[in-house]
């Protein structure tokens, strides 16, 4: 067995690798760190999870923020004081999610999967990782126009958000994601939004010479097309605009329900781990844009999976595409907002409310799942699932998590599975919250 | 080997203890982070391009001029099998400037409550100081603030790389970022003067001082003068400012104001109660129309 410390993620992990002939037998991965969050919100004023929730992540903080809004709003309507957003608040917050996913998706591809493609494929090209600071920092822009900052924003309360805003935060959002528009196209896609958000093959890359379409070729030098297969078992659970729950099993989907969602102690024999795996019904599934396309038809990304499966290169492609359905998402939203509604309803003083509540929202990586209890608007307890606990769970041989699964392989070397491991978008920070 | 040019540039390591890596992403945001970054050589870092290796990092066989720390210092913690007092002790001391990078790191911030018998800062534990770094606290510069403001980053590593000395306040925090008041720029203010509370919460109007919980007049913070994401800031949006950059936070019931006879507890830094209530009183006997309806009608 051999060890492999993985940092410059988002935090820590270890994999431990079972070698047969220098490939991949077996892998269990330990999450060593712990904060404790449920234990922090225990026993605070409900509302004080707006503020402390978000610190779970640097990178998917907002979607926290939802997750807990989402969960007291919820909670509120288990005591009969149902809470309802207006049209306005619900928009602005569907954006701001999706922003904080572009800035997401954008790190990863020049900070992660092009330096570590190019690690694999020998490539000698100039690595450009500010390109993806500089293209994040302007979602980020656009995010804080309504949120007020980035990271770590509580603009969402019970009842819709704090930010109440005039055409001229509007205008100047527009501002922004047009930039970016311009910057991915230029940048990044060598083509328009438009013409890429039509791509519905492979083949399709290979009229441009740019940066998307060297992840797409590298993917395929790097044979990724060919490993990095998980279960073929999909799930969303978040309810939004640009996606909708569903279990994908191959290519049939079956409705779901967050009541099936319930965690397991990992397996990690060799290092103590703190993570929990997430299961539906006691199975794992992967999660993340990879899933979202399955569950919403992406023409592009059911073609890769028809030809490759679930396999690394359709899980790289699918994060990849799905910048470019947000961002189109994003304009269309910031373009359309009337502002007319009020920004928030307020809801009865939450010092009278008990209750439990679910809040349910898709992060970058996949479905964040709150689940809170409160009495007379204290935290008796709460839990969070977040998706990489979906994802990069450790469980045995015989049962293995997407990632386990997918490192191993009778034609996966080391290095490979290391790649892998990182198409999933690794964020081990939510993983031990 | 180093290059020519590499040779003059500062050597900069970034490690972490018990955080949610929101100073890195943060940075990340920095409207100037190429031009910053071509004066140093990064050596190691969470998430950016680096000149060294994990092995070499965590065996202490490299060296830098500044070294960044985010995150609340654990005892027991250990990074890559290292335990942080030994990354500490070793980075600390060879590097000429240690910057605590958010309030966990200057002052334990959110990840005190992780282990609160244990957790602190790397000098300070709240304002107690019996951190780790305390022995050598006059090269500690603390940054704080949940997260770290991007320019605050960029101020200190300019100011640094040009040869300035930066003057501190008495808890190591730049005075040039944290002389400033929150309040300091809010767009709110006029309400303050006039003592006109914001009604609720999604509005514009009115000042969240007196009823919402805000803490900007207590808090030292430059961020409705250097605006978060050069757009906007807590206040701005419609939010309370939590008081993130003191050594008290997190605080408790972070959106309401405690008060005392309905009387805000905490009255603004540096007057006195007495003066605060004087001029309150003051302001309040005025009716003025204009504060007190939409300041945009429907």
């Amino acid at each position: 067995m051999t060890r492999e410390l993985i940092d410059q993620i988002e935090g820590e992990a270890s994999i431990f690798f079972d070698m047969k002939e220098e490939k991949v037998d077996f892998a269990t991965i330990a999450f060593p760190h712990f904060r404790g969050m449920e234990s922090i919100l225990e026993g605070k004023p409900a509302m004080d999870a707006l503020v402390i929730t978000p610190r779970v992540c640097g990178i998917c903080g907002h979607a926290h923020l939802m997750a807990s809004a989402r969960a007291l709003e919820a909670a509120y309507a288990d005591a009969n004081e149902a809470v309802t957003l207006t049209p306005k608040a619900e928009a602005i917050r569907e954006l701001t999610l999706i922003l904080e996913m572009i800035q997401n998706h954008f790190k990863w591809i020049y900070l992660v999967i092009m330096p570590e493609l190019a690690r694999l494929t020998g490539s000698e090209a100039p690595l450009t990782p500010l390109k993806g600071a500089f293209a994040a920092s302007l979602a980020t822009k656009a995010l804080a126009g309504f949120a007020g900052q980035w990271p770590h924003s509580s603009y969402m309360l019970p009842g819709g958000v704090t930010c109440d805003i005039t055409h001229l935060e509007r205008i100047k959002a527009e501002g922004h994601i047009d930039e970016l528009i311009s910057f991915f196209e230029k940048e990044s896609l060598g083509t328009t939004l438009d013409e890429f958000l039509t791509f519905e093959s492979c083949r399709d890359f290979n009229a441009y010479d740019s940066d998307i379409s060297r992840i797409e070729s590298g993917l395929i030098q790097a044979n990724m097309h060919q490993i990095g297969f998980a279960s073929d078992q999909f799930i969303v659970l978040g309810d939004h605009a640009f996606t909708h729950p569903a279990k994908v099993l191959k290519t049939r989907q079956y409705p779901v329900h967050e009541k099936h969602v319930s965690t397991v102690a990992s397996y990690s024999p060799s290092q103590k781990s703190y993570a929990r795996n997430a299961q539906y019904k006691g199975k794992y599934f992967e999660t993340g844009p990879f899933s979202r396309a399955m569950s919403t038809n992406v023409p592009l990304i059911k073609n890769m999976h028809r030809r490759f499966k679930d396999s690394a290169y359709s899980r790289v492609m699918a994060r990849v595409f799905e910048t470019g359905i947000l961002l189109e998402r994003a304009k269309e939203m910031v373009g359309s907002l009337t502002l007319s509604d009020d920004s928030l309803i307020v809801p009865r003083d939450i010092r009278k409310i008990s209750g439990k509540g679910v809040g349910i929202v898709e992060a970058p990586r996949g479905p964040l799942i709150h689940r809170v209890e409160m009495r007379e608007g204290i935290i008796m307890d709460y839990e969070i699932i977040t998706p990489t606990q979906w994802n990069i769970g450790s469980s045995i041989k015989e049962d293995p998590t997407p990632a386990q699964l997918a490192m191993m392989g009778k034609n996966t070397s080391k290095q490979e599975a290391l790649f892998i491991f990182r198409t999933f978008d690794v964020c081990s920070v939510c993983t031990t919250h | 080997m180093r290059s020519e040019s590499s040779k003059q540039k500062l050597r900069l390591i970034w490690l972490q203890g018990v955080t949610c890596n929101g100073n890195t992403h943060s940075f990340l945001n920095l409207s100037y982070l190429p031009q910053l970054l071509s004066r140093y050589e990064i050596v190691y870092h969470p998430s950016l391009p680096s000149s060294s290796t994990q092995d070499k990092i965590y065996t202490l066989k490299e060296a830098c001029d500044v070294f960044v720390f985010e995150g609340a210092y654990d005892p027991l913690m250990r990074r890559c099998d290292v335990l942080l007092s030994d990354l500490l002790e070793h980075y600390g001391t060879q590097a000429d400037f240690i910057i605590s990078a958010g309030s966990c790191a200057s002052f334990g911030g959110m990840f005190k409550a992780s282990a609160p018998e244990r957790n602190s800062g790397l000098i300070f534990d709240g304002t107690e100081q019996i951190g780790p770094l305390r022995p050598i606290y006059e090269k500690v510069i603390n940054l704080s603030g949940c997260p770290i403001h991007p320019e605050w980053l960029g101020y200190t590593l300019s100011m640094i790389a040009d040869g300035h000395k930066i003057q501190t306040d008495e808890l190591h925090r730049p005075l040039e970022l944290y002389s400033d008041l929150a309040h300091h720029g809010c767009t709110r203010n006029e309400y303050f003067e006039w003592k006109v509370d914001s009604k609720q919460f999604g509005v514009k109007e009115g000042c969240l001082y007196y009823a919402q919980g805000c803490r900007g007049p207590m808090t030292h913070a430059s961020c409705n003068h250097i605006l978060w994401n050069e757009v906007s800031s807590k206040t701005r949006s419609g939010s309370p400012c939590f008081g993130c950059t003191e050594p008290d936070f997190p605080r408790r019931d972070l959106f309401v104001t405690k008060t005392n006879m309905s009387i805000p507890a905490d009255v603004p830094l540096g007057i006195s109660k007495r003066a605060y209530l004087t001029m309150a009183g003051v302001a309040k006997t005025f009716k003025i129309k204009r504060l007190e309806g939409r300041l945009i009608d429907d």
